[in-house]
């Protein structure tokens, strides 16, 4: 039901589209190695406290912090991959113009949402940052003190990235609902449950090949 | 500052928990109209916000009002550590592809129960329950077992509609058996131990497990032709057999035992099964390029759940200045009606909604007033058993209803009119000789469908199916 593909072409909205995901793809893949890392890091706690009596310090707060990476990093690339969940029984319904309006409606909807989140992001992590405190941190973990505002600080950074991606989706839509073609670039196309059955099928044998 | 719309006159005098009652209307419509259902209700829920605070301080403040207290959620409600068990139990799923487990399991399945009635059926349920507990994801197992284990029934002459249907029900044994995503997030929701919900959902997803075996043996002895068991398998050739499966049954048995001996916390156990499955890969060759591609699934996957948490946090935000889950709970605990038939018909909304929503979205959507109006049915938060009115405490009510409404959730997933299951199960079978329609898989999955509600009726009746083992924590 979250499951879409993008179409590419020469454009220059699906240029933009492209170069963009690129960053969003790398970002995602940041959060995708912070959770390895985690996994790992969890493993190693669990091995020497259990072995060596000497769990990492401050294990709780190295996770929390790091947590900020894998919960908002791909915001943007689930967006750009249609991987936000969504009831599509409706919109899958309509066709053409009907369809490029709902979804440009919707998007921007989430752009309204999305620019407000930033604003309030920021003034989250504003609190717990001071350019003249040590390590600029007015806010800390509770067990060993690691400053807040990194964390804090990704939340509107991400929701920053996502803000972009919106605007090039309203642009898509947009785009299709003036020019109505069949196949609009630079947007997630909802796919019927035949196609995504094989893309998961793919993925899974692919793995098992 | 003056205001740019005068909105504390414009709301002079409008109730807010009626407007609350209007936006969670709206919400449905954005719902209904594609809006991603995290976005969906952090939007209703921010102008929500927007409206109580504009009542009180007008436009300007009560904007600026709104937007810090919504923007200061995704952070600090995303950021606990118990919420950092979701990406583990994400890539365990993801390595587990990698891994190569789904073959293994199935044909150690296939040996040691395939001289059964049906043996080929009960083999592929209990190699899908299998893959489904490390995966979590139910429309990938029926997907993959679509594509291993219908074209070899068919070979030996199975029912179309009883090899698909079996494929389809198969995967939904992936919510309750340990590591399970979706009882992660109900936990988080509902302000509960994870651990005891992992706990909880294991004797449930066995005996499902189990039903689901006995029903393909019962089908398979009334009517032979549905298909033939398949036996001359040696006891070397099942040991034999033995090893490739290990691992799945690996992970299971850590989380369940760190969990309940407390020798790891629920993120530690799900790392070291994460460690498991990711060893078993790099034995099988596993690639730079798949464990870059796992990566890349397993945070999106994160994201986007970690999106829908903070999403109706937001809203929940909101309806707690409105009060709608405490009056929706005084309303529901005040009916005249047994509680028993109240808590049917609350089910009975899950699986209309769940006809046509995702699992996950669906129990993100309803629990925050859901929830609360089941814990004032049984008589509040804090309701001793005997005064009780399911004979249980909150907390185990809080527990016990988790497991029935996640089951519930999963039903849905071979339900019409889109049970994705269904769908995808036979959007592979396209490319079989036989080809096999979505009418004929649902048919298929109809007796599981009847498993399932029997299931769900003696969870209900018999509570300490699911209460025994986080009891014994």
């Amino acid at each position: 039901m979250s499951s879409s593909s993008v179409l590419t072409d020469d454009s220059r909205l699906s240029r933009a589209d492209q170069a963009w995901l690129r960053i969003e793809a790398f970002l995602n893949l940041i959060s995708g190695i912070v959770i390895f890392a985690l996994v790992m890091l969890a493993c190693y706690n669990v091995v020497a406290r259990k072995l060596f009596n000497a769990p990492v310090p401050g294990y709780v707060d190295w996770t929390e912090q790091f947590m900020a990476t894998f919960a908002f990093l791909g915001l943007a690339y689930c967006q750009r991959e249609g991987g936000h969940i969504r009831m599509d029984i409706v919109v899958g319904q309509l066709r053409r113009c009907a369809l490029w309006l709902a979804e440009w409606l919707s998007i921007l909807f989430m752009l309204f949402l999305t620019t407000a989140l930033i604003y309030g992001a920021w003034f989250h992590f504003d609190r717990s940052f001071d350019w003249n405190a040590p390590l600029f941190s007015t806010d800390s973990s509770i067990d060993i003190a690691l400053p807040l505002w990194p964390a804090k600080l990704l939340v509107p950074f991400s929701l920053a990235i996502l803000w972009v991606r919106l605007v090039l989706q309203l642009w898509g839509f947009g785009r299709a609902l003036r020019f109505d073609p069949e196949r609009p670039v630079a947007v997630p196309l909802i796919e019927d449950a035949a196609a995504l059955a094989n893309k998961e099928a793919k993925t899974v044998e692919g793995a098992n090949g | 500052m003056d205001n740019l719309i005068d909105m504390r006159a414009l709301l002079d005098g409008v109730d807010i928990f009626e407007l609350s009652l209007w936006l969670s209307g709206a919400l449905v419509i954005l719902v209904l109209i594609g809006v991603r259902v995290a976005f969906a209700t952090a939007f209703i829920g921010f102008l929500g916000l927007c409206l109580f605070f504009m009542q009180r301080q007008g436009f300007d403040q009560g904007l600026v009002t709104a937007m810090k207290l919504a923007g200061q959620i995704p952070h600090s409600k995303s950021t606990t550590y118990a919420l950092s068990l979701i990406p583990t139990f994400i890539l365990i799923g993801y390595l587990a592809y990698y891994a190569g487990l789904t073959r293994y399991l199935f044909e150690a399945a296939k040996r040691w129960v395939g001289w059964l009635p049906g043996g080929l059926g009960v083999a592929t349920v209990f190699a899908t329950a299998g893959f489904a507990a490390v995966s979590g994801a139910s429309v990938a197992t029926s997907a993959v077992f679509a594509r291993i284990a219908i074209p070899e029934m068919l070979r030996l002459n199975y029912d179309k509609r009883f090899a698909a249907g079996v494929v389809a029900a198969g995967g939904t044994l992936a919510s309750l058996i340990p590591p399970s995503a979706i009882l992660v997030i109900y936990a988080i929701i509902v302000e509960q131990s994870v651990g005891k919900l992992l706990l909880a959902g294991f004797i449930p997803g066995i005996v499902s497990a189990l039903i689901y075996g006995g029903l393909v043996v019962g089908l398979a002895r009334l009517r032979p032709n549905l298909g033939p068991p398949v036996s001359g398998f040696t006891w070397g050739e099942r040991f034999a057999a033995l090893p490739g499966a290990l691992p799945i049954l690996l992970v299971v048995f850590i989380i369940v035992y760190s969990i309940y001996f407390g020798w790891a916390t629920p993120t530690e156990a799900g790392a070291l099964g994460a460690f498991v499955v990711l060893a078993m890969a790099l034995w099988q060759g596993l690639k730079w390029g798949q464990l870059r591609g796992a990566l890349m699934e397993a945070a999106k996957l994160t994201v986007m759940i970690f999106t829908m948490i903070w999403g109706v946090l937001i809203y929940v935000r909101f309806l707690g200045f409105a009060r709608l889950p405490d009056v929706f709970a005084g309303w529901i605990g005040g009916l005249e009606f047994s509680p028993y038939v109240i808590l049917l018909c609350i089910l009975l909304v899950y699986v209309i909604l769940g006809m046509f929503m995702d699992a996950i979205g669906m129990l993100i959507l309803t629990l925050p007033v859901t929830f609360p109006a089941i814990i004032a049915l049984n008589g509040g938060p804090d309701v001793t058993r005997a005064d009780s009115a399911f004979g249980m405490t909150s907390e185990e009510c809080a527990i016990w209803f988790g497991i029935i409404v996640v089951k519930m959730a999963e039903l849905c997933l071979i339900t019409p009119p889109i049970g994705l299951n269904c769908f995808v199960v036979a959007g592979v079978a396209q490319d079989s000789k036989i080809p096999i329609s979505v009418q004929d898989v649902f048919r298929g999955a109809t007796p599981f469908f009847g498993a399932d509600v029997a299931t769900v009726a003696v969870l209900i009746a018999f509570p300490g199916i699911v209460l025994w083992l986080p009891g014994l924590l």
